[in-house]
């Protein structure tokens, strides 16, 4: 009883979607000098193959173990990297709870293979997600906060579309190439904030390219967004078939 | 200006992380935009509830079918077709919904469409109330506050009245009465609450064992932890069975009347209508959600996202104008804007 398989091929689909999407986004971004956050494309291109082959067992193309430690090293990475911007250290920046986001969608995926393993093996043979709505997962309370955390991410970051501006917008305000932070009018930001480095940093530890002259506008972060919610939903979807 | 820079590199801080720019004009979620966000999360956790394998199964329409019982044949008789259109065509009508309410969800969430989403929702809450709920029991005596009577959908439609977005907002001395003023807030609160007082002393609910009754059979199939709950808050009740049920009708009548009590007053019956509903969500066993088999949260969540939006304010939050009745809410300072 793991209901029709159009709607996980649907969702595997749109996973697919989203990761390919993501990947062009990093080649473009190497290729064209283009700003994006390396690390959240990067973790969306893994979680989107990884979230594919759960849906679907046939598409599948690494073996459990790997993806546990591929999202164990995600969560202790971007946990890392939340602590310091709790600390405030001046490499990092940025506003508090940034990267706990990730941390949360890392550790999502990571509970869903732990539970997938565990019930594959009460159920001897059962496979992911079929497996999981068929026999229930252990901790299901947990799959169930994990599943409304990434529900109001999803909401959090819907609100926040319309402040998002289109590519032809960037584009037109990185002409005439507006690099030093600080310049903020009227509630609106600068290219070089929005690149994520504050006045006269340089430092590109918190992986995206600082802003300089001549750089082109940022890949765009409306489809960034829109892959953040598909995934949400997806990632909620998943989460709410192992009750 | 120097606070407007410090929100824009805050707001920055997150938007690095999808390498976004902020467009001008855009501001930050007020009291209401927050609650309507609740509201769209709770649509979106309903989508993903729909998903669930036994949704489309035979079950799911049984489930339906029954809420049929006992109601007169005006309402019975669509509730019975639609539940064997929907055992008839369990995948597509099944998805079908759980996608209307996604979109509910998003729609409210982003901005440009909490208008029309919110229209929407008040139109498939009040379908879902009859052909899914059955009028949430009202009708055929099996209500009670302790099972989601008067039917938990019929909140959602309600709240999205009362959080709906004018472009001239009323004074109001709490966040509910913006739209439609206090007076008529008041009122559909009093109705609200006065309805689950109704309820709880109908013999569904005041009868010997019928509500510890009704809390137990909520423990079936939930995790160990709330299975324990369950049982054990039923137990309790069932031995003392109608007392308790009278001082849930007691509690639920102060809440009825707090809302036209001084602040301190309505603010206190506030505070126990989120106890009363944390109490309710507990009986209702979360809404079955942990069972697989739950459609939505159930009344809890939304009795407690709704005593938030009466939440009484501070008086000088009531009118930043100092007018007597409307409120203008400038555009650019709209979280809604649309």
């Amino acid at each position: 009883m793991a209901g029709p398989s159009w709607i996980a091929w649907t969702f595997a689909g749109v996973m697919i979607i989203v990761s390919a999407y993501c990947l062009t986004r990093l080649a473009a971004s190497w290729r064209q000098n283009r700003p994006t956050d390396h690390r959240v494309d990067g973790i969306h291109v893994l979680m989107g193959v990884a979230m594919a082959g759960m849906l679907v067992p046939r598409l599948r193309v690494f073996w459990t173990g790997g993806w546990e430690v591929v999202f164990a090293a995600g969560v202790a990475w971007f946990g890392w990297l939340a602590i310091r911007e709790f600390r405030g250290w001046p490499t990092v920046g940025g506003r508090p709870g940034h990267h706990l986001q990730h941390v949360l969608t890392c550790g999502a995926m990571l509970y869903m293979y732990l539970a997938v393993a565990t019930v594959a093996k009460a159920a001897a043979g059962g496979s992911a997600m079929g497996g999981m709505a068929a026999g229930g997962a252990h901790f299901r309370t947990l799959a169930l906060v994990l599943a409304i955390a990434l529900l109001g991410y999803v909401v959090w970051t819907a609100d926040r579309f319309s402040s998002l501006a289109p590519v032809a917008a960037l584009a037109a305000r990185s002409a005439p190439v507006p690099v030093l932070a600080g310049a903020v009018a009227g509630g609106g930001v600068s290219l070089a904030d929005a690149g994520g480095e504050g006045a006269g940093s340089t430092s590109r530890d918190d992986g995206q390219a600082p802003a300089r002259p001549g750089r082109r506008a940022p890949l765009s972060p409306r489809l960034a967004a829109c892959c953040e919610i598909a995934m949400g939903v997806t990632m909620g979807y998943m989460l709410i078939l192992m009750l | 200006m120097a606070t407007q820079a410090v929100d824009a590199r805050a707001r920055a801080g997150w938007l690095r992380g999808i390498g976004a720019v902020h467009e001008e004009g855009w501001t930050a979620p007020d009291v209401r935009r927050r609650l309507q966000l609740a509201l769209a999360g709770i649509w979106l956790l309903d989508a993903v509830l729909q998903f669930q394998a036994f949704m489309f199964s035979k079950g799911f329409s049984q489930m339906l079918g029954g809420t049929a019982a006992g109601n007169p044949a005006v309402i019975a008789d669509p509730i019975n077709w639609s539940a064997k259109l929907i055992a008839d065509h369990p995948a597509a009508t099944n998805a079908t919904f759980a996608f209307i309410q996604l979109a509910i969800g998003l729609g409210i969430a982003w901005r440009p469409t909490l208008k029309l989403a919110l229209g929407a929702s008040i139109a498939w809450a009040l379908g879902v109330w009859w052909f899914g709920e059955g009028l949430g029991g009202v009708l055929n005596g099996a209500g009670g506050p302790a099972n989601g009577a008067p039917g938990a959908v019929i909140i959602y439609a309600l709240l999205a009245v009362l959080l709906w977005p004018g472009s001239r907002d009323r004074a109001a001395p709490f966040i509910a009465g913006r739209f439609t003023g206090a007076n008529v807030a008041r009122v559909l609160w009093l109705v609200l609450w006065g309805s689950l007082v109704y309820l709880a002393l109908l013999p569904a609910t005041r009868a010997p064992k019928a509500l510890g009754g009704m809390v137990s059979a909520m423990a079936s199939g939930q995790p160990s932890w709330l299975s324990s709950v369950d049982n054990h808050l039923g137990t309790f009740l069932t031995s003392h069975g109608p007392a308790l049920a009278v001082v849930l009708a007691i509690a639920l009548a102060l809440v009825a009347v707090s809302v036209y009590l001084p602040r301190p007053a309505a603010r206190a019956g506030v505070v126990l209508a989120i106890v009363t509903a944390a109490f309710i969500w507990i009986a209702e066993g979360l809404g079955g959600m942990l069972t697989g088999g739950g459609t939505d949260p159930n009344s809890g969540p939304l009795l407690a996202l709704l005593a938030l939006a009466y939440w009484p304010l501070a008086s000088a939050a009531l009118s930043a104008t100092g007018q007597p009745d409307l409120v203008v809410t400038p555009q650019s300072e709209s979280p809604e804007g649309a």
